[in-house]
């Protein structure tokens, strides 16, 4: 009888797993209390399980928000869609949110949801850094200061009241009905200490971080305020942000040009 | 006068359990009946946060063995290298009394499916095994372990029983086992083999940590689940091993429908107490 070698075999076997035509099952052994294709059905439902398991795990609140029947199925055609290639089991999900944005076009809650589900696990084990204190910042040039921030942050703009919609799940509320945002707000997630954190912002202070993350000195960001809003509110405006971004732990330390 | 050579496993360390995140309190809250810890190495192959803080804590109070589920060792794909370098910057970290994965695939052309899969028991995957194993030992400048997977289906082309190629691996690769009792239960089930004539065939010297776990009985077949406590047929069977192997390491696993730590402490109790007995009564009969 004419044999795979094993390369030829994983390859059935992986086909038969993701529901491609396979020839694998000529290759099981017949015997004992159960045939072949019971053998092999045992690793095709064993593969979803595993991985509907994980998406279950991962978007804990999108997966209340759209019951049991909606998120399997979506997250079953996410499976068959994007097999894992990651050696870690806890990266297959990160395209979800964008998966679902396609699956749900006129649902953006979905995926917004999603999307913080999605952070706030990224944001878990994210990479660790020790924020600055508002004591550190009392020598500061400020001629010359700009930020490092915390290398779990992340923005993402939010069309939908989705942040609602999560903190009521969490809260095991029921959640309001999903609406549009009546202005442009952003979704900023990051970790303090263990917690990962996450709260929606307006417009200026996204402008703001975006400014400073794309390496502008404070100087630079009060000089941009100053020119909309006047000194004196552009320097209590940026004196409100810093001190929220202090308290919210998301600073980690200064950059200062070279001179 | 001669010397003997060096052993090729550590001794025993005693007996563990495996770290789960829902035990960290109890493990660094209070001294617990339980020797060393087993961590899953993928789970802390991330950058940062609590699990690694978490892990730096327990590190501080117990010693620690690395296992994964990832490394792939019999895939034609080859060593994931990047993996292989992760594995190695962890263990550094960790110092681990061992590093172990699975004598199993996970995927083929770049992907991965996440489980254990099966290997034909023929000497072209042996071939590839021992190569494998050899490169992943040089990386990481130390001996591995292998496990035993369950299996729920056995390949037409495999010209070898299971426990041969487990022997000749281990030899072949000069690599150590992991053995997992209820794994070979499991299959001994599925596939109508004796579970003794597997335990009776291995390398006593190459058996260097023992796992026991739960299962699920589906009737005409049986699952490794980890989700319940040990079997009394698993237990019947670890009786043989401690005959066999004498003083080896050994741990529960349990991942699903998990207890409060104190149940799979008491858990342990029956592990120490049975390789206790084995151990007085071969001591007794010599």
């Amino acid at each position: 009888m004419n044999r795979y070698d094993l390369a030829g075999l994983q390859a059935a076997f992986h086909d038969h797993l993701l529901d491609r035509p396979s020839t694998i099952a000529g290759e099981i052994a017949d015997g004992g209390r159960i045939d072949a294709a019971r053998r092999l059905h045992i690793y095709h439902h064993a593969y979803r399980a595993r991985l509907l398991d994980n998406l279950r795990d991962a978007y804990e609140k999108t997966w209340t928000y759209l019951g049991d029947d909606a998120f399997d199925a979506a997250a079953h055609a996410f499976v068959d869609a994007n097999p894992p290639a990651h050696r870690n089991l806890r990266w297959h999900g990160a395209g979800f949110p964008e998966w679902l944005a396609m699956r749900f076009p006129d649902d953006r809650d979905i995926a917004e949801l999603a999307l913080i589900d999605w952070q706030l696990r990224r944001a878990f084990d994210g990479p660790d850094a020790d924020p600055l204190t508002a004591g550190a910042l009392a020598t500061t040039d400020w001629d010359t200061a700009g930020f490092r921030f915390v290398p779990t942050l992340c923005l993402a703009p939010l069309h939908t009241n989705s942040t609602a919609i999560w903190h009521a799940l969490d809260q095991e509320q029921s959640p309001p009905a999903a609406q549009a945002l009546p202005a442009a707000a952003w979704l900023m997630i990051w970790r303090k200490a263990w917690q990962p954190h996450f709260r929606a912002i307006d417009a200026g202070e996204h402008a703001a971080l975006a400014q400073l993350l794309a390496g502008a000195t404070f100087a630079q960001l009060c000089a941009a305020l100053g020119t909309r809003l006047g000194d004196a509110a552009a320097a209590a405006q940026a004196g409100t942000w810093l001190g929220r971004w202090l308290q919210d732990g998301l600073i980690a330390g200064l950059t200062h040009p070279p001179r | 006068m001669t010397r003997s050579p060096a052993p090729i496993r550590a001794p025993s360390p005693g007996f563990g359990l495996g770290l789960r995140p829902a035990h960290y309190p109890d493990f660094l809250g209070a001294p617990q009946r339980v020797d060393w810890l087993e961590i899953i190495s993928d789970n802390y192959l991330v950058p940062g946060g609590k699990p690694l803080a978490m892990l730096d804590a327990v590190l501080a109070r117990y010693p620690v063995a690395m296992h994964g589920v990832s490394l792939s060792i019999g895939s034609t794909d080859g060593i994931d290298r990047q993996y292989l370098a992760d594995l190695g910057k962890l263990a550094r970290r960790v110092q681990p009394l061992w590093i172990s994965d699975h004598l199993c695939w996970t995927g083929v052309g770049g992907h991965n499916a996440h489980d254990l899969l099966p290997l034909p028991y023929t000497e072209e995957a042996l071939r590839l095994v021992v190569d494998h194993v050899g490169q992943v030992q040089d990386a990481l400048g130390q001996r591995i372990l292998l496990e035993n997977v369950s299996s729920y289906l056995e390949y037409r082309s495999s010209d070898m029983r299971e426990w041969e190629f487990l022997r000749r691996v281990a030899e072949e690769a000069d690599c150590l086992l992991l053995l997992d009792v209820n794994n070979i239960y499991v299959s001994s089930i599925n596939h109508g083999f004796d579970a003794r004539e597997f335990l009776r065939y291995l390398p006593a010297h190459r058996v260097q940590q023992i796992h026991l776990a739960g299962h699920s009985d589906h009737g005409d077949y049986i699952v490794d689940t980890h989700d319940h406590p040990v079997a009394e047929p698993v237990w019947t069977l670890y009786r043989e091993a401690c005959r066999l192997f004498g003083e080896v390491a050994t741990m529960i696993e349990r991942d699903d429908n998990l207890p409060e730590l104190a149940e799979l402490v008491a858990e342990l109790d029956r592990a120490r107490t049975i390789a206790s007995e084995v151990q007085q009564a071969c001591a007794a009969a010599a």
